[in-house]
């Protein structure tokens, strides 16, 4: 390639109309979005890891949580993820009937994950757990406990919100396949960080 | 999403979701009670692969240019990397020295 057709891919390049990443820049932004999102995650659950390691002690999540109930809100976490995944797939082969159908079992998912997050809210602080105290002896315990499961169920909250929004529109043919397929990679978020929550926190 | 990966419909989704599942309960068996170190690392490949699942195929990010991967995972593991070695040796540093830092545990 001689200098000028260089000089000349370059100018192009820089023009703009080129996508390096072959998506568009609604969902590059939705990816950048999940990334970021993540690092909070992330950064939570860190600080969680050390006030662990640092603990001299840590209650044994087992005779805390049932840890069946919490087994069945990761089974209805991945359900409405492979639920969700079939109506964007429904969205790009241009079914809309499948596309409500779906979504709305995803949003049923999500609403029944929450369901059962308040419960189990409601029975720990029953037991009297708080922000800053519990039974078990060990305070950051229940701190990292609401803290992490509270921002990720205001994320559940979020998704379902978004979803109905996405589900009303495609009831009135007012969505395209990749609006639902932005929904869809939130929510797909949302199970990805129930899956590190669930390990770190409920397993380890 | 490349048009592969359309051909297939949704029974890809439905296979992922199966074998989620069958991990999840794995690792459920595991238990939490006196976890081995070795147990622990099984839990977190167990974790990771989930993960990857996920994201691999629910979110569509196998099926997407290479430079997208990358940004994603470099970000993220990145991030990870640079938490770890800044708050694993403190945090395993006060869990060997005896003395451990007052959590708050006294008031």
């Amino acid at each position: 390639m001689n200098q000028a057709a260089k000089s000349a891919g370059i100018e192009s390049v820089w023009r703009g109309g080129i996508s390096p990443f072959a998506v568009s820049w609604r969902k590059l932004m939705m990816w950048l979005f999940i990334i970021t999102d993540g690092l909070l995650f992330a950064g939570l659950l860190a600080g969680y890891g050390f006030v662990r390691l640092a603990s001299p002690r840590w209650p044994n999540r087992a005779e805390i949580f049932h840890l069946d109930f919490i087994a069945l809100m990761t089974f209805i976490l991945i359900t409405s993820s492979a639920t969700m995944a079939t109506a964007v797939g429904a969205a790009r082969q241009g079914r809309p009937k499948t596309v409500v159908r779906f979504l709305l079992l995803t949003i049923l998912g999500g609403l029944s994950f929450l369901g059962c997050q308040a419960y189990e809210w409601s029975k720990l602080i029953g037991e009297g757990a708080r922000l800053s105290t519990n039974p078990w002896g060990v305070p950051l315990f229940s701190a990292a406990f609401f803290i992490i499961t509270g921002f990720h169920g205001s994320h559940v909250l979020t998704g379902v919100l978004i979803l109905s929004i996405v589900a009303v529109r495609a009831l009135r043919q007012r969505v395209s396949p990749e609006g639902v397929e932005l929904a869809g990679l939130y929510w797909h978020f949302v199970d990805l960080v129930w899956v590190f929550i669930f390990t770190l926190f409920y397993l380890i | 999403m490349s048009q592969t990966h359309q051909a297939h419909g949704y029974r890809v989704y439905w296979v992922v979701w199966f074998v989620l599942l069958i991990v999840t309960v794995g690792m459920m068996s595991l238990g939490t009670a006196g976890l081995t170190t070795f147990l622990i690392l099984i839990l977190l490949l167990g974790m990771l692969l989930k993960a990857s699942l996920i994201s691999g195929y629910f979110m569509h990010l196998r099926f997407e240019r290479a430079s997208l991967i990358l940004i994603v995972a470099v970000g993220i593991l990145a991030t990870a990397g640079v938490l770890f070695f800044l708050i694993a040796p403190d945090g395993l540093r006060v869990l060997h020295s005896g003395s451990h830092v007052d959590l708050g545990g006294g008031r």
